[in-house]
Parts: structure tokens; sequence; C-alpha cells
């Protein structure tokens, strides 16, 4: 176990809330520490695997994604969890995330989203809120912002969420529920950044971020839900769709390939005449 | 007796069916052959050449004399290869291709027959008769091909160049089967890509496995992505590569990078074609040698192999596997758009016994970076016992947690760079044609082998004493490699098909020798053995 002072991230950074949850939820889920596998990216979100025992791949920036897709195709016995920051998964990633989705393979994405980066000090990050000022827009952030839940329930993912830092319990159960589902999900988690997002808050997440019920099944009614952000922010399961079958992946590793395998290959492909 | 034909004629025309139907059954039949393809970026229009040259004896590259036969199914073939007709060749002008195209349409209905019409006048040509034909055929094709010997009759063409088949038992491959055949061999279980000419095929063939064998093919949205995939599914535990050209490579850099700070082997393709940028997507240059030296920031060994022939492709992928693993390092093989496209047949027996990925297991004391004496850590896999395995793209330390602890920051770069001592001393030799002895030696690389071997022996042939050195690992070179052939008291030729003599320049940078004559090409062809004899002769003289 890793001590917190050795953490990388700021103190009361939302991180440390979702790294005591997400160790609790690994703990609590019928699933072997050995079987599972964390991908991530860089930024300080990216640094979780390095604060809890499993297995990880600590990829490059924007990158935790296409891991993810190469470890679930080559060993779908693995638990595989693509763990990074707002930047990481929806910036330098951003393809990648659109095009994840489409693979429908039964991956976790958790995103840190502090709709900011913090690594690099303070600049916007695809999450910003339009006009919020940092040193790179003193003028104010021009771009609007994107909209992870709405773009994940656009491109077709069945299960999509949206959780807080600062509700422990609520959290550690969508992200449990997450791993579960049998498909592509998303929890995008609100995590404050106490040194350079002093716009949202946990006071701000707080006084805005209410609980939904219960998950949505209609995708355009989702789209709505998904689409609220200011006055109020839902958290929860916003959308999940039991219909979406996720892909049937051969466990290529089981296998070994054989002599016949490449005499086969051989017949067909190269025209041998014996 | 040899026999050359060109056909030539606009994308969507269905010159490449006719050279495909021509070279099943010229393999089928047992003849010698070789085929290559000259061919635009583009869908339909344009013009493409493709080019059989049928012999009596092996045959591995492009003669360069004159066309026996040229078929023009446009009228750029008029104007370009025509001129390259030999004085008695056989010409079939466009209009006697458009008659072929009548006939075809008038007797069976359908105007793709016209192809294999063609076929059948070439095979009547060197003197094969229809019943041989309908024996080596798919059956429907049959009464096409007896349509086509029976123009052959009608036009005087029947075994007016005949050729024998003297070829025995064998296999008829294109340079990207061979390299997919190394791979599959070599263990390698997934292939993540993008498609990118000349690589696309190895692809195609690749994804065509997948169907029946244990392994998986994903086309991914990028080459990023791409090789991300395939560095996961090696840390998950197979074999596993990437494949493409320049353009692709360039994105898949951070990817070679990350496989060198992770320790995690992977085989990447590189088909070449010319650049910069787009360059000429369908044409072949060696012009990405530096590159893929360089690729990838940071520090950390790598091994480069650059096959020249089917075999040596074959066997080449299978090692780029072993060695990969072993030195847990990314390993390349660097081929062109000639290599990829061009079809040989091959007469050695082809082993069919596929190495595999060997498991170690390991209790939860396992660290993944563990510093040993030769930089070599013991390798294993999540899910498989309790270790766990951890890979950073940060320095780490031998867990492979984040360090910036600047000591062993020193210790991990010498780890990592402590294996290519280990790579020197498992280097694939060059291959040796000719007169060991001679004054002079040809220097060359991947796939300007045969098209070199072959002129050597024609100069032999002709009195003219030289020998040839072909690399298949361009990377790392050893002094051990060189030794036996004294190349430091010799003329050097060294034989590129780029602008710059890369492969001299690193000749000279790791061998310390001096290429006295670069010999280069660089218009988007490959070189023929007439003109880099012609070539090669004025500089041996």
């Amino acid at each position: 176990m890793v001590q917190k002072t050795d953490m990388a991230w700021c103190p009361g950074c939302g991180n440390f809330s979702i790294r005591d949850v997400l160790e609790k939820a690994l703990q609590e889920l019928p699933i072997p520490v050995k079987n599972i596998v964390l991908t991530s990216g860089i930024g300080q979100a990216a640094k979780m695997p390095h604060y809890l025992d499993v297995n990880y791949f600590n990829g490059l920036h924007g990158r935790s994604l296409p891991l993810a897709v190469g470890i679930k195709l080559a060993r779908p016995d693995l638990t595989v969890i693509a763990y990074s920051g707002d930047g990481c998964n929806y910036g330098e990633g951003g393809n990648h995330f659109i095009h994840i989705i489409r693979k429908r393979l039964d991956i976790t994405i958790l995103t840190s989203n502090n709709q900011v980066y913090g690594l690099t000090k303070g600049q916007s990050s695809p999450t910003t809120d339009f006009s919020v000022k940092n040193d790179l827009a003193p003028k104010g952030n021009e771009n609007i912002p994107l909209n992870p839940v709405a773009l994940a329930i656009t491109m077709g993912a069945p299960f999509v969420a949206r959780g807080f830092a600062g509700e422990r319990e609520h959290l550690k159960e969508l992200i449990k529920e997450a791993i579960l589902f049998k498909g592509t999900a998303l929890v995008d988690i609100l995590q404050p950044c106490v040194t350079f997002n002093k716009v949202n808050t946990y006071q701000w997440y707080k006084e805005r971020a209410f609980k939904l019920e219960h998950p949505l099944t209609d995708r355009y009614e989702a789209l709505k839900m998904a689409d609220l952000w200011g006055d109020k922010i839902p958290i929860g399961v916003i959308y999940r769709d039991e219909g979406i079958t996720c892909r049937e992946v051969k466990n290529i590793c089981r296998e070994q390939l054989t002599e016949e395998d490449i005499a086969c290959q051989l017949d067909t492909r190269c025209v041998m005449m014996r | 007796m040899e026999f050359n034909v060109v056909i030539g004629g606009e994308a969507g025309q269905g010159v490449f069916s006719v050279e495909l139907e021509l070279t099943e059954i010229l393999s089928k039949l047992n003849y010698y052959f070789f085929a290559t393809k000259n061919y635009m970026s583009r869908i339909r229009g344009g013009h493409n050449f493709h080019m059989v040259r049928i012999a009596e004896q092996p045959v591995h590259a492009l003669s360069g004399g004159k066309w026996d036969m040229v078929i023009a199914l446009d009228d750029e073939t008029v104007k370009r290869h025509k001129p390259n007709l030999h004085e008695k060749g056989i010409y079939l002008s466009r209009d006697l291709t458009k008659e072929i195209e009548k006939e075809a349409r008038e007797d069976f209905k359908d105007i793709k027959t016209a192809n294999t019409i063609l076929v059948g006048i070439v095979l009547t040509v060197i003197g094969v008769s229809p019943e041989k034909m309908a024996e080596a055929a798919e059956s429907a094709s049959a009464p096409y091909l007896k349509k086509g010997f029976d123009l052959a009759v009608r036009w005087k063409l029947a075994g007016t160049c005949p050729v024998s088949p003297r070829a025995g038992d064998h296999c008829k491959f294109d340079g990207n089967q061979a390299i997919t055949l190394g791979s599959l061999l070599g263990g390698c279980q997934f292939m993540a890509g993008y498609p990118m000419t000349p690589a696309t095929s190895i692809m195609h063939y690749f994804a065509e496995a997948a169907q029946e064998m244990p392994v998986h093919f994903e086309q991914a949205e990028d080459e990023i992505s791409a090789i991300n995939m395939a560095l996961g599914a090696s840390y998950a535990g197979v074999r596993s590569m990437a494949a493409t050209s320049g353009g692709g490579f360039a994105l898949m850099q951070e990817g070679v990078s990350l496989a060198g700070m992770t320790e995690t082997p992977i085989v990447i393709i590189v088909a070449q074609r010319p650049g910069p940028a787009t360059g000429l997507p369908t044409r072949t240059e060696q012009g990405d040698l530096n590159f893929v030296l360089h690729a990838g920031h940071g520090e950390f060994p790598r091994i480069i192999f650059a096959p020249g022939s089917i075999d040596e492709a074959i066997a080449l992928a299978q090692k780029s596997f072993e060695m990969a693993d072993r030195y847990q390092i990314p390993v390349f093989m660097i081929t062109d758009q000639y290599f990829a496209d061009s079809v040989h047949i091959i007469e050695d027996d082809i082993k069919t016994e596929a190495r595999r990925r060997e498991y170690s297991i390991f209790d939860n004391t396992y660290k993944r970076y563990r510093l040993t004496e030769n930089g070599v850590s013991p390798l294993t896999f999540p899910g498989l016992s309790d270790a766990l395995v951890k890979l950073d793209s940060d320095e780490h330390d031998e867990e492979g947690k984040i360090t910036e602890d600047l000591n062993l920051r020193i210790r991990m770069v010498d780890k990592r760079l402590k294996k290519f001592e280990l790579l020197r001393k498992d280097a694939v030799p060059p291959t040796l044609y000719g007169d060991a002895k001679a004054a002079s030696i040809i220097l060359c690389w991947g796939s300007n082998k045969l098209i070199v071997q072959e002129a050597v022996e024609k100069l032999t042939g002709e009195g003219i004493s030289t020998a040839a050195l072909h690399f298949g690992q361009v990377y790392p070179l050893t002094a051990e490699m060189i030794t036996p052939y004294g190349l430091e008291s010799k003329k050097l030729i060294c034989v590129e098909n780029n602008a710059r003599g890369q492969f001299a320049g690193l000749l000279k940078r790791e061998l310390g020798l001096n290429v006295n004559h670069p010999v280069l090409k660089y218009n988007g062809e490959c070189f023929t053995v007439e003109e880099l004899c012609q070539t090669l002769k004025s500089l041996l003289s």
C-alpha cells in the first residue's frame, strides 16, 4: 500500500477520494485482483494505477483506450479498466474515445474529469466551461466544452454514468456497476482540482449535483438528461441499454498456433503443388 | 528460353486479374516465373501495367530487356511500352484487344471474359495446349481460355515463343504473403492496423488467417491506435505486430518509443513507398531506412531486418518475433512496394513448425523490471499467477512504479542499453554472391537482393568478375558481419532505391566503410537486371 504522502497529487485533490473509492470497489467485486488490469495515459489522474495494487500498463498521453482494446482482444478473460483524465481521454485520446465505443468491447472507461489541465498547470481542457479564464486563454476559453456523457450516448455506448468525487458511496456503486456491466461502460467522474480550477469546486459541484433514481433506458431521454449542465448536474447511471450486445472475442491466448494451422494456411494460400 | 510480357491498361479494366489468373495457371503448370506490377494511386483510369517473366530456370527479377509481347488495353501502353517491344515481338494493339472484347461479348455475353481470353492467348504463345490450360484453370474458365487459344491460332501466334515448364514442387508467394506466413510461424497471434499501401495486403492475409486460426486482426481508427493496441495485446500475453508504410509509421513513432521504455516485445513492418508525405503512394523506394533507424524519441535498442527474398522474408519474420520476445524490444522488418507486390515461386520446403511465446510463472514478489546481469528481466503476463505486471512509460523502478530517482534512472538506462551487446552477438550475417576474391563488391539491402544477384551472375557469365553482399539485417551492423570479406581493400559499390545513399551512410557510420560508387534509383520503380548490368559494367571496367 502506497502512503498518501508519496502520491503526486495536491492535498485535497479529488483523486484521493476516487482512489479510495476505486480500491474499495475493486475489493468488493467478486473478481480476483490478478485478473484486473488498469490502463492509463498521462496526467495527474493517469498516475492512479501506481497507487493501487493491480496489474497496469501506464502508457502514453491519450492512449489508455487503445491499450485497453488490445488487452481485451488478446485476453477477454481479464477485467480491463481504462483510467485517465479529461485531457487524456477526451482531448489527446478523443478519436480513440469515439471509436472504442464502436468496438462494443467489455471495457470500463473511468475519467477523472476536473475540467482543467492539472499537470501542465492550469490550461483549458476539452471540458473546461466556455469563457473560463486561464494563462493560455487570458480573455476566457473561446471553445465550448465537450460533453463526454452526451457523446458516449450518441456513439452508442450502452452504459453511461456520471459520478462525483464528493459522493463516495454513490461513486463506488457506480464504478462496481460499470465494471460488472457486460459492454463498454463510461463513468465520467467530476473531480475538483483544488489548485487550478477555482470555478468548479467541491462546493460548486455539491450545490448542483443531483442523483438520478433510475437509469434512463430511452436514448433520447438520456440525451436530454446528459445535456443538463449548469444549475443542475445529474449524477448516476444516465443511460443503460441491455439491448446493445457485447462483441464475442475468441480467447486467442488460450490456444497456440499449430503446425496443422500453418500447413492448412500454406495449402489454401500458396498453391502447394504436392 | 524466356518470355517477357507486359499488359497495360487503365485501373478497373482488369489488368491485375490477367496477372493473377496467368500466374495461377503458370504455377499449376510448373512454370518458373516472376511477376510484378506498376500501378497508380486510383481506382479507375490512369495507366497500370503488369509484367510477367516466364522462364526455364528460376527468375526473381525483371530482366529489363525488350518485351517479347506487349498487350495494350489502353492507348498509353502503345506510347509507353511499344517502343520497348522486341523487333520480332508480339504486339496486341488496342484494336486487337478491342476485337477480343467484342468477341467476348458476342460469344459469352460478358466483356469480363476478355481478360481470361487474353490469358489463353499468352499461354498459347508459350506453347500450352487448351487441354493443359483446362486442367490447371478453374473449370468455368476453360471455354474462355480455349477461345484465347483459337484466336492465337487464327493470328498465327501459337507456340511462337515456346517455354517449357521446368519447375518442381513449389509455392507461389508475393512478398506480403511471405511476411504474413513468417509472422504466423513466429507465433504472432495479434495484429492491429490501418490500411496503407503497400502494407495493406499483409492485413488482408492476416485477417483471412484469423478466420480459421487462433489469431486476431483488428482494424484501428488510426496508426497511433493500431500500435497501442498491438502493445496492449503483447502486454496481455500474445505475440503481436503492426504493419504500415512511412506515413503511418510517422504516427506510430510514439508507440515505438513506448515499446522501448516499457520493454514490450513488438514487431513492426514498414513497407516503404516514396515520400516525403504522401509521395508516390503505389510506387517503390528504400527511402525510410534512416527514419526507421531513428524512429521514437529517447535511446533504446532495436533490430531492423530487410529481407530480399521470399524464403528470407519468411525466416526473418519468424525470427523477428523470437528476437522481440527474447530481448523485449521493438523489431522492424523494412520492405517496400516492389517487394510487397512481386510474385515469386519457391521450391524449397517450408517448415510449418510454429514458434510460441513461453510463459513463466512467478509469485507476488515479481518485478517486471528486475535488474539483471544482461539487462533482460523475466517476462510474464497478467492473470497467469499472483505476479502483478506493472508497465510504465515514465522512468520507473524495478517494480514498474514511476520514479524520479536520478541514480536509478542511470541504472535503468544502462539496463535497457545493455541489450545492444546481446543483439550484436545475435546479428544475422549478410549473404555473399559471386566471386569472393573479386576486387569489387556490390553492397545492397532489402528488396534489391535478387536483382543484384542475377546481375552478378550475368556479369560473371560475360567474364566480369565481381561479387555482391546482401544485408538482410541492416541494424545493428557489427564488424563480425563483414570480417570474412575484406571490404576495406575492395572497390565498394552500393545499390539502393533512394536518392541519398542511406545504407552507404549507415555503413560509414557503423563500420567505417567508404562506399566508392553509390548506385541510386529514386523514380519510384525498381531496378531491372539489364539496367543494373549496364551501370555496373561502367563502374567495373
